[in-house]
């Protein structure tokens, strides 16, 4: 007979943001589409804000969730400028596959 | 009760995230990446972090996927991406690399043995002990009060959110100057 806890611990928040932080890497490593490689960034991102989220309730303390806000300000600069480079990339390649993209030079 | 929806939302998620990282369609995996997130929104409702969830749904699965989504049509990749030109035998090794890595990083949750006095992770049981912005006496549902996070946010960590704003404007004046139509191609 499984006994349930009533509040969910600390640990099976963590197990869960390890869990789709390894699905979120698994995308960068499998994917060729810069767009899905970069949709899989983000899930890794929010993967380690669960974290963050996690313990700042495990230790009663709100910095983990002031640093959440500002991860999430960074991953909206992140995308602007990363969109903007996959955009300006389409447009001299007319493509968004990273294999097409291996050299330096534009 | 707790349990029983962080366990369906849980389950919900990884779906999701394997769907978004195994659908070969760029507009399917962000429409999985819109649902991945609503699911963070209720885990973070869940831990009591109320604005945070808020700012989820309104930042995330609002203002970065809808971009995201704009990008995709406008560059209309929603075709299935091709196999692989070079590096293709490197792929299994990708799917074991990730597997063992999140296991790695699940063991330090198991290894904890899921206890209460058997966890690894120190529980603080004087909430009035250490320095730092310690609730007094709330419980874990009271932590992410809007009011609470705003007088964190604009006292202890004024600096970084100062910062913060100048990385935003750095940002659209990148991403500006990055998609702007090049008059003379060089």
């Amino acid at each position: 007979m499984m006994n349930f806890p009533t509040t969910v611990p600390t640990e099976a928040y963590l197990i869960l943001s390890a869990v789709l932080f390894g699905i979120g890497a698994m995308g960068v490593m499998l994917r060729k589409s810069a767009l899905t490689m970069f949709m899989s960034v983000e899930l890794m991102l929010n993967a380690v804000n669960l974290s963050f989220v996690a313990f700042a309730r495990h230790f009663g303390r709100l910095d983990g969730q002031i640093i959440v806000f500002f991860v999430m300000a960074v991953a909206a600069a992140e995308v602007a400028v990363g969109l903007a480079i996959i955009v300006d990339i389409f447009r001299s390649r007319r493509s968004v596959d990273i294999d097409d993209v291996n050299w330096l030079r534009g | 009760m707790e349990f029983v929806v962080f366990a369906v939302f849980a389950a919900i998620s990884v779906t999701a995230a394997l769907f978004m990282v195994l659908q070969r369609n760029a507009m399917y995996s962000a429409l999985f990446l819109v649902l991945n997130f609503f699911c963070f929104a209720v885990f973070f409702i869940l831990l009591g972090a109320y604005f945070l969830a808020v700012v989820q749904v309104a930042v995330y699965a609002g203002a970065i996927m809808v971009l995201m989504l704009f990008v995709i049509m406008l560059l209309n990749v929603a075709y299935p991406e091709p196999p692989d030109k070079v590096l293709g035998f490197l792929r299994p090794f990708g799917v074991v690399t990730a597997v063992v890595f999140a296991a790695v990083l699940a063991g330090v949750g198991f290894g904890s043995k899921m206890g209460e006095n058997a966890s690894i992770l120190p529980r603080i049981s004087d909430p009035t002990s250490g320095a730092g912005i310690i609730l007094k006496g709330v419980g874990a549902a009271e932590a992410g009060h809007v009011q609470e996070v705003a007088a964190t946010l604009f006292s202890r960590y004024l600096f970084p959110f100062e910062v913060t704003s100048v990385l935003l404007l750095a940002a659209i004046l990148g991403a500006s100057v990055l998609v702007r139509k090049r008059t003379e191609h060089a």
